[in-house]
């Protein structure tokens, strides 16, 4: 039995959303563990991106724009763990 | 032999001299896909339009956690872990299925195809039945929507999310009702792309929403 490329990132995604639930069970709140998972989420999507919905040779704009997504939202995630103090008075009316 | 079977079999005589195929459910030497919109622009419309909501509910989720760190802290802890988990597999296993169900017609496979697409629509119904099966275990839990600002996000994000997963569902009955009917076939399945895209954002919709509410604290 071969598997193709669309088998093994099925297999990659299933294996880092166990990561992800063991590490919701287990690890203590940390930036490097924030660090970890955003580096994650941005994996999983660039997997999905590129071979679930097949961007990796598509439309350019489209596969930038959806890229980009998933290269700032993690980031911003880390960054508003990271400055959580600094985001609070920036927001506060 | 009339004008339209000449033109007809020109067509087929062209599909079959550009449509390669690398027998791996790749598309990387399709001209159907390579430099072009998959399915249709106005899908990717609603994709992009979806994709900025979403975006808006994380930017009011980073906002509400900066000001209410204790709860934000506290809240992924009581929820159920492990239906968020089952819903993640349900719904990477039905964006996988989708993809094959794609790879299946382009090679001329419609029987596949739907088989493939009646997969993902019991992942999807998977992922129904999970959320009806979370939301009532929160209850029991004394978890609500009032609760505190975590799970008012947790519930807004969630239920719009199932939302989309309902109508995507429904999507891809229709798909599967169009391949039955053999209105999408090997030469002609722009709408099962489009339909592919819009389940494959909803899908990673939940990539950011599962580690936002079930993981980081």
């Amino acid at each position: 039995m071969t598997l193709d490329k669309l088998d093994i990132t099925w297999l990659i995604l299933l294996t880092i959303t166990m990561a992800n639930a063991l590490v919701a069970e287990t690890a203590e709140p940390h930036l490097v563990i924030t660090a970890i998972i955003c580096f994650s989420i941005a994996y999983k999507g660039r997997r999905i991106i590129d071979n679930f919905m097949e961007l990796a040779h598509a439309n350019d704009t489209i596969k930038k724009l959806m890229r980009a997504y998933f290269y700032i939202f993690p980031a911003l995630i880390f960054l508003t763990d990271a400055f959580s103090t600094q985001l609070a008075a920036l927001t506060t009316l | 032999m009339t004008v339209s079977n000449v033109a007809s079999e020109q067509f087929v005589g062209q599909a079959e001299e550009t449509f390669y195929l690398n027998g791996s459910g790749s598309v990387t030497t399709e001209p159907e896909t390579l430099k072009k919109i998959p399915g249709n622009k106005a899908v990717w419309v609603g994709i992009f339009a979806e994709l900025s909501e979403f975006a808006v509910f994380f930017i009011a989720y980073f906002i509400a956690k900066a000001h209410n760190p204790i709860e934000f802290e506290q809240g992924p802890l009581a929820l159920n872990t492990l239906a968020g988990t089952l819903n993640t597999f349900a719904l990477i296993t039905s964006s996988y299925f989708v993809a094959k169900s794609l790879a299946a017609i382009r090679v001329n496979d419609p029987q596949k195809s739907i088989r493939c697409l009646s997969y993902a629509v019991c992942c999807g119904a998977l992922y129904l039945l999970i959320k009806f099966w979370e939301y009532h275990w929160n209850v029991d839990h004394g978890i609500h929507a009032d609760t505190n600002s975590f799970f008012s996000m947790y519930y807004y994000m969630t239920f719009n999310h199932l939302i989309h997963v309902s109508w995507a569902t429904l999507s891809l009955l229709w798909a599967i009702s169009q391949i039955k009917v053999g209105n999408y076939t090997q030469q002609r399945h722009v709408g099962l792309t489009a339909i592919a895209c819009y389940w494959h954002m909803v899908d990673l919709a939940w990539v950011i929403i599962f580690p936002l509410l079930y993981v980081l604290r």
